[in-house]
């Protein structure tokens, strides 16, 4: 166990090595909040409700993203190609590792820091502007959240892991990872806007994939949009995912690693 | 010494362009080489490139279905200003896709080889890398935009097509400058892909017309990072509803940009360390 708290310790100290990158990184947080904010600010002008949303709800949606963005889709499992690629990879399997829990660590440090910081950051954007936020009445709400929250970062974790794997087969990881890892991911997941503005075909399609379980679910919950069994729906759906991605993770680690070239290693 | 050099080559401007136009050409036949020379590879970004702008279309049209107009702007005009938005932003990705490169450049001091070549100091840290599949994506765009415009009766005026490319061209000279400006924080701080995406952050917020934001935003919009300028002047240039205020004021941000960044570059070159000597 206290390798891998060495290992998180080092990986916070990475962080902070590079003082300039990490401030920009952080302001670079700071704006991809404050778009969204005051676009939709924009959007409602004087209106209270739209798209079936209240203003108070879409603020809290995209706060909620920034947040969730932070815990769930903060990783650094995308590390993983790249040192596939390279050979990099040697020095970790040789060395007295779990794989999966040697990204998972760096991944907990990474999202520690992200919560960290966001939180700050939204808490005095919403304080300077007044804003207020949706909170929830029902305490099983916050149970079903959590759940679910705690059940995405896994899923995100594998899936990520899944597209960083592919590196043992191809060249084009970070065509693979654009695609699949930023393009689909962002918009399916509910990252840009509430998947339910969408027409209803869309919808449809988008439904049958992992990703909306990773923020437009757990925001929806949060928002009471969906009733206590369609959340209990949502998680067990999104628990199903997860033993597939579990499943699969495992499978093409296995295949993938025999296929391992080692270059330069 | 090489600021000296930089100032007889630095006639992007006048007679040496041919000669530049040419080594331009030569990097971007090799940059649609070695991206064309994985097809898979290029396809999933092409794929990708065109669901995101299908997606953010429906995106514009679910908002839109609430309500007819933005900002005093119809459905079609505020079309217009997205297909503008993505017309910029895709040309700018097209051509400066070199700045995207530069860190590793200077991490390495592969930059000292490019500053002992006959060419602007600046011209491999912008130009050094052409994004092939941005320029296949614009060539839909560009007719899809003319079919747009002139379906829609968006074009009263032939005068307004052509102070439109004008200003569409001040709009990638500003985007050149801010690249610049991106490139020289990289040479002091080896610090750039943050940098460039606050950018990139921002002037996304240009896919609606940036008079639906506040005031203090569009302070922001037109003189810090000036997305105003870079998409909204030339849109409402086309509308024939830009004032010559406007387009004066537009035209002043560009210089100064253009004119701060090339200062600050001279300043960052002088400061350069050659990581590898």
């Amino acid at each position: 166990m206290s390798k891998y708290f060495q290992l998180a310790k080092i990986t916070f100290e990475e962080y902070l090595a590079y003082r300039l990158n990490f401030i920009l990184w952080r302001f670079r947080s700071l704006i991809t909040f404050l778009t969204p904010f005051f676009f939709w600010l924009a959007i409602y002008g004087g209106q209270e409700e739209l798209l079936g949303y209240q203003k108070t709800q879409m603020i809290t949606y995209v706060v909620g993203v920034v947040f969730l963005r932070s815990i769930i889709l903060a990783s650094r499992s995308t590390d993983l190609a790249g040192q596939i690629r390279s050979g990099e990879l040697t020095k970790i399997i040789i060395a007295p590792w779990e794989v999966f829990s040697y990204y998972f660590t760096r991944d907990v440090v990474d999202k520690v820091l992200n919560v960290f910081f966001a939180v700050l950051e939204m808490a005095t954007v919403l304080l300077v502007f007044e804003f207020p936020l949706y909170f929830p009445k029902n305490l099983e709400t916050y149970l079903y959240f959590f759940l679910i929250i705690v059940l995405a970062i896994f899923l995100y974790f594998f899936l990520s892991l899944i597209i960083s794997l592919t590196g043992f087969w191809t060249e084009d990881v970070w065509a693979t990872r654009w695609l699949f890892g930023i393009i689909f991911l962002e918009f399916f997941a509910g990252a840009f806007f509430p998947l339910d503005i969408l027409p209803f075909w869309l919808q449809k399609i988008i439904y049958l994939t992992p990703f909306p379980y990773l923020v437009f679910y757990p925001l929806k919950i949060w928002l009471g949009q969906i009733s206590g069994l369609m959340a209990i729906k949502a998680i067990l759906i999104c628990f199903g995912w997860l033993g597939f991605f579990y499943w699969l993770t495992r499978f093409l680690w296995q295949k993938g690693i025999k296929n391992y070239g080692a270059y330069g290693g | 010494m090489v600021l000296m050099e930089d100032r007889k080559k630095f006639s992007i401007f006048n007679f040496q362009f041919p000669k530049l136009l040419k080594v331009w050409l030569l990097i971007s036949s090799r940059a649609a080489q070695d991206q064309l020379l994985t097809g898979w590879s290029g396809i999933l970004f092409l794929v990708g490139k065109f669901i995101r702008f299908l997606l953010f279309f429906v995106f514009l049209f679910a908002v839109l279905s609430e309500s007819e107009s933005l900002a005093d702007f119809n459905r079609e005009e505020i079309i217009l200003f997205f297909l503008i938005f993505n017309l910029v932003d895709i040309m700018v990705q097209f051509l400066f896709r070199g700045v995207y490169q530069f860190r590793q450049l200077v991490v390495s001091g592969s930059y000292d080889l490019d500053l002992l070549k006959p060419l602007p100091s600046f011209f491999r840290p912008v130009f050094g890398w052409t994004d092939i599949l941005d320029g296949i994506t614009l060539i839909p765009l560009w007719v899809y935009f003319f079919w747009f415009i002139l379906t829609n009766d968006l074009l009263i005026r032939g005068e307004n097509l052509v102070l439109f490319l004008l200003l569409f061209l001040n709009s990638l000279f500003l985007a050149f400058a801010f690249h610049l400006f991106a490139c020289s924080v990289c040479v002091l701080t080896t610090e750039i892909d943050h940098l460039i995406w606050v950018y990139r952050d921002l002037v996304n917020m240009a896919r609606f017309p940036t008079d639906i934001y506040s005031k203090g935003v569009r302070l922001v919009l037109t003189f810090i990072i000036p997305a105003v300028v870079l998409i909204t002047v030339p849109a409402k240039a086309l509308l024939g509803i830009l004032s010559w205020q406007g387009m004066a004021l537009s035209l002043v941000i560009t210089s100064v940009f253009l004119w701060g960044s090339l200062k600050f570059w001279r300043y960052a070159l002088r400061r350069y360390a050659s990581a590898s000597s």
